[in-house]
């Protein structure tokens, strides 16, 4: 059964992947607009936010699974919009949301006068984000990040109910296939598979956390949301 | 593709399941937040084997999508039930055990690690200054506790309690998966009678959005209320 179960993970890790890259890319842009208040389009990335924060994961993926299509017609597209590509996206979409108030909370963290500082040097804008407050902020919002990876990676479990085959789906395949037999048995190694990963990415998140606590001056420690996110 | 005449009508169905889910999200954070604030305080004081034994229990459930303990619950839970019934000596059919009582106790028990988390936080923000100050004053430790110390820790506590039953109303909606009609799965039942789906988990998440609002501001209102007082 185990092989079994792991020859759907590269499916699994691709989604989780693209969910991380892309989600990160959307967190960047929402919390640059969510500092800086441009009229409009702040109050559009702070509903985001609260989209991808306050609805359930399994309602976001439904909604990307039913929406994406209506919007890639809207768009003149040719459909592409397979249960896989609704899963990466709907899981990026809740990724980037969930980040955000990550790094938001992270960048408001840097002590007071260093923004000022840098202001008054007369950095522009994204000179102080690369030199001043970005390396700092890193470091505060490392613990958040891991967190939100784990969630992230919990979440990709739920992909199977709109229709893509990952590890979950397969192993309901393999649990239908022995009549039913070893439905528990068969959950608990599920959920030894996904703590194995959790433990992964949180080795990796650990080892740049204790790298950049090297280099960083001794900030107060982050507040990183402890919560779950489901 | 997109009809805005069926809006209504669903609206109405799926807000007839809002009580149940509050409900049922009410009793999960009752309880979660019991258990949590025991292993909180083993933490706390640092009673020697269970520490270890709330520590691992934590990993266990932190490091589990709540979907897979939901199954583990569904399937363990009556036989377990059975068990134990017979080891007092009552007759008991585990199977009739109803689908909302597995997904209250499986939910309850991946909350309760993350609540003993908000807790703690709570305690730690303690000043043990004031608890010197109430020694001197010869205040008993229940007198403390009771007196100087729950008024300040429930105070903190109150954002990350709100956002824990944020967390749990999102959790609820894994439900579905075992037959237990929260607000999602009411949206998910009310599209498969018309196929009208994206427009029924549209109204769904603006029901989320709107309860997670009047949760946050609430929780706003109530911290600045009872900060004014202590």
């Amino acid at each position: 059964m185990i092989p079994e179960l792991l020859k759907a993970l590269p499916l699994t890790l691709a989604i989780t992947f693209t969910a991380m890259i892309v989600g990160f890319c959307l967190a960047l842009i929402a919390t640059t607009f969510r500092v800086r208040r441009v009229p409009v389009i702040s109050h559009l990335a702070d509903l985001y936010v609260s989209y991808a924060r306050s609805v359930p994961v399994v309602l976001q993926l439904f909604v990307a699974f039913y929406g994406l299509p209506l919007v890639v017609g809207l768009l003149e597209i040719e459909d592409f919009v397979s249960p896989t590509v609704a899963a990466m996206l709907g899981l990026s979409f809740y990724h980037g949301g969930y980040l955000s108030e990550v790094m938001r909370p992270a960048y408001l963290a840097v002590d007071r006068g260093q923004h000022d500082a840098a202001d008054s040097l007369g950095y522009t804008f994204r000179q102080k984000l690369t030199r001043v407050l970005g390396p700092q902020a890193v470091h505060i919002a490392l613990p958040g990040y891991g967190n939100s990876i784990i969630y992230l990676i919990h979440n990709v479990a739920l992909v199977m109910y709109i229709g893509a085959a990952d590890v979950m789906a397969t192993a309901h395949l393999v649990m239908e296939r022995d009549y039913n037999q070893y439905q528990f048995e068969t959950y608990l190694v599920l959920a030894v598979i996904y703590a194995l990963l959790c433990l992964a990415a949180w080795l990796v998140v650990r080892f740049f956390e204790l790298r950049s606590s090297k280099f960083a001056p001794r900030a107060a420690p982050a507040k990183a949301t402890i919560m779950a996110s489901v | 593709m997109f009809d805005s005449e069926v809006l209504l009508p669903d609206l109405w169905d799926i807000l007839g399941a809002v009580p149940m889910t509050l409900l049922m999200a009410l009793a999960i954070f009752v309880f979660s937040t019991i258990v949590g604030s025991l292993f909180a305080m083993v933490e706390y004081r640092r009673i020697t084997v269970l520490r270890e034994l709330v520590v691992a229990y934590k990993v266990a459930f932190k490091g589990v999508p709540m979907v897979i303990v939901i199954f583990l619950a569904y399937y363990g839970l009556p036989p377990a039930l059975q068990f134990l019934a017979a080891l007092v000596g009552i007759e008991f059919n585990g199977h009739l055990t109803p689908n909302w009582v597995t997904l209250i106790v499986a939910l309850t028990a991946c909350v309760a690690a993350f609540q003993a988390e908000v807790v703690k936080g709570a305690l730690n923000s303690f000043d043990t200054g004031q608890a010197d100050a109430a020694y001197s004053l010869g205040y008993k430790r229940s007198q403390l506790f009771r007196r100087v110390m729950l008024p300040q820790v429930i105070v903190a506590a109150i954002p990350d309690l709100a956002n824990s039953f944020m967390v749990i109303m999102k959790a609820l909606s894994l439900g579905f998966a075992i037959e237990v009609v929260d607000i999602f799965a009411q949206s998910q039942l009310t599209a498969a009678l018309n196929f009208y789906y994206l427009e029924a988990f549209l109204i769904a998440v603006v029901i989320y959005m709107v309860i997670a609002y009047i949760v946050t501001h609430g929780a706003d209102r109530v911290e600045a209320a009872l900060r004014a007082r202590t």
